[in-house]
């Protein structure tokens, strides 16, 4: 585009609105996730922590090392993060649970650069909503969770027209075709309807179908699945998610020696690592326990259906370019997973 | 994707606009145009209010994988995104506009889904597009299990027109349109053209032939002030049809009040198209003389208006 075409997109937008813009992010290589734990799971065995970090360390060091080292020269950057369920249960506090988490991973020999709180995928954010030139705020709330869910583009299983939607179901989101719903008991269908199975979209040869169920409840009082937060949750990591245009849920520095009783007193995520890589990365790699599998093949299914906006994976594939850091270009393939034994 | 016809880009692109008057009995400001638009909480609308008042929503995307339409019955495969925005133009006519673009050929499999979100509002041909038929075949209107736009852009008009600050009490008698467009690039030496199909039914339908490199974007653009100023003529004109003679005792019929009130500040012909697209509209307005015609019908409005204010001063009841 020259200069004079330029000028002329300036001058023929308006400028409350003009063309979006879309923030840029720090980036580091790689996002490493220590760890996901239930709080229930921390309160009813508080050795448990030590454990994890200890199963967790050799295969944290072998993500780093997997890296090799950038085209650029140097160390790769690589920050860690571990994200607490406060989403889902509230048992513990901040004050009670932090602390003994910090210690557990030094005494592995880990830092946690970022600290993360499920409760802020979902919303909404403190200080999410930014006030307007006319002084008005443009909504109460922030909610990361509903902008993914409105990001959605459903995968057209093979024969959809655009004449009707595929045959959605509220509130979940599958890999394929779901079977066809027989709207008559067996003793009752005379037409000898047979059952149809479902099937998998990219099925090779035989399907793994699966369907998401991504929140449940009434609108106003929503509560957002596990497998759909932690899909939010890799799309703040990947630096993916925007605000119309804005970075969501930036790092908070916290350098107090305490922590509060409230989880709600805390901001979503807290860079609790003075000298930490950027928190956003170009890759991320969580060491999960083997029971987050099903979680996390949710999480890819969900992930596959996100469109995220051209800008932003424009912006992240130029930064990679000049890094010479090859980064996948579809979303899913850029998160991986390790699931190591005896965690 | 780059331009049409560029190494890397597209060979066709198509699209509908559908055309309606918004329904409502009054032009809505420019805060209520956001709340309709608003289609999307991650993403806002935009406002132009030069050289008119417009508003743009977010773009949606539709999941498609089915045949494309064809004349000959050329079996083949796209798998992709449909694109879709609405417009409304100063709060009073609003536009549900659907569109995509495809490259010569694709892959020889479907890929995973991702790697289509990629490319939002292009379809991706599973081996080769026949692309002459599919351009023609998509003027012609799709044809069961086949790849259907209108489709799409019919129910996220729907999605706009079921808010509930719309009271669906309208001014005017009004027809909906629908402009049906294909796009292919002038292969070198060859001249641009457009040719512009008109039928009754409300359809109409343009095939373009575009310098190499034009922006499948900016060819929705362009169609979508053509179906406005379609639409624009067709329902003024419509108004018109029949119009008593002002005679000595006749009012001010609703209609040329609801015509100044509603639609005669709209004529703005290339107000939002993209600069190289310009040439385009003059070219078509030339043979079409649709400019011509839009200020003969103004001027017939205006003096309309003055024969019958005259007369009323000598019957002021007349204006009541």
């Amino acid at each position: 585009m020259n200069g004079s075409e330029s000028v002329f997109r300036e001058t023929s937008f308006m400028e409350t609105s003009g063309e979006p813009r879309t923030e840029a992010l720090p980036f580091s290589h790689l996002s490493l996730e220590l760890g996901h734990v239930y709080m229930d799971d921390l309160v009813e065995d508080p050795t448990r922590l030590r454990r994890h970090f200890a199963a967790v360390r050799p295969w944290a060091d072998a993500a780093r090392a997997g890296l090799g080292t950038p085209n650029s020269g140097g160390r790769p950057r690589v920050s860690t993060c571990f994200l607490i369920d406060d989403y889902f249960s509230r048992r513990s506090t901040p004050a009670e649970l932090i602390p003994p988490l910090l210690e557990a991973a030094a005494e592995a020999g880990l830092t946690i650069d970022y600290l993360a709180r499920e409760s802020a995928c979902a919303g909404p954010v403190p200080g999410g909503s930014r006030p307007l030139a006319d002084g008005s705020s443009r909504r109460g709330r922030a909610e990361p969770a509903d902008w993914v869910l409105r990001r959605l583009v459903e995968s057209p299983p093979p024969g959809t027209t655009g004449f009707r939607p595929p045959a959605s179901c509220t509130g979940w989101l599958a890999n394929g075709r779901r079977s066809p719903s027989l709207r008559v008991s067996p003793a009752l269908n005379s037409a000898g309807t047979v059952w149809q199975p479902p099937g998998e979209t990219d099925a090779r040869v035989h399907s793994v179908f699966l369907d998401v169920e991504l929140w449940s409840g009434q609108e106003e009082k929503r509560s957002w699945s596990c497998a759909f937060l932690s899909a939010v949750w890799q799309l703040v990591r990947l630096g993916l998610l925007r605000d119309d245009g804005h970075a969501v849920l930036a790092p908070a520095p916290w350098e107090d020696e305490g922590f509060p009783a409230a989880w709600d007193a805390l901001a979503p995520v807290l860079r609790l690592n003075p000298r930490a890589a950027p928190f956003t990365a170009y890759v991320t790699c969580s060491v999960l326990p083997a029971r987050f599998l099903p979680v996390e093949h949710a999480v890819r299914v969900i992930l596959d259906q996100v469109h995220v906006e051209s800008e932003v994976l424009g912006q992240v594939a130029m930064r990679c370019a000049a890094e010479g850091f090859g980064v996948p270009s579809e979303v899913v393939d850029r998160i991986s997973y390790v699931f190591p034994p005896g965690l | 994707m780059g331009g049409l016809g560029t190494p890397s880009g597209p060979v066709l692109a198509c699209g509908e606009v559908r055309t309606r008057l918004l329904p409502t009995s009054d032009a809505v400001d420019e805060r209520t145009a956001e709340r309709l638009l608003r289609l999307r909480t991650d993403e806002r609308v935009r406002l132009s209010r030069h050289p008119n008042r417009y508003a743009v929503s977010p773009g949606l995307l539709t999941g498609v994988d089915c045949r494309p339409p064809s004349v000959n019955g050329a079996s083949s495969r796209v798998v992709g995104t449909v694109t879709a925005r609405a417009v409304l133009v100063e709060g009073r006519v609003l536009q549900s506009s659907a569109h995509f673009s495809a490259p010569a050929s694709g892959p020889d499999r479907r890929r995973p889904w991702g790697h289509y979100l990629g490319r939002p509002g292009c379809l991706i041909p599973v081996g080769r597009l026949p692309a002459r038929s599919v351009a023609e075949g998509f003027l012609a209107g799709p044809g069961p299990h086949e790849l259907d736009v209108g489709s799409i852009a019919e129910s996220l008009m729907a999605r706009v027109c079921r808010h509930r600050i719309l009271d669906f009490d309208l001014p005017l008698t009004t027809v909906n349109t629908s402009l049906r467009w294909t796009a292919v690039p002038a292969v070198e030496g060859e001249a641009t053209s457009v040719l512009f199909t008109k039928a009754d039914d409300g359809l109409r339908t343009v095939a373009l032939r575009l310098p190499h490199g034009t922006a499948p974007a900016a060819v929705a653009g362009l169609c979508e002030d053509l179906a406005l100023h379609d639409w624009l003529l067709t329902t003024v004109a419509y108004a018109l049809d029949g119009l008593p003679a002002g005679h000595e005792d006749s009012g001010l019929p609703k209609v040329l009040r609801s015509l100044v009130d509603h639609l005669l500040h709209l004529w703005m012909p290339r107000g939002h198209v993209d600069r190289t697209l310009h040439a385009v509209w003059e070219e078509l307005d030339e043979h079409t003389g649709y400019s011509r015609q839009w200020n003969v019908m103004g001027q017939r409005i205006r003096d309309q208006l003055v024969l019958r204010a005259v007369r009323s001063r000598h019957q002021p009841s007349a204006w009541d």
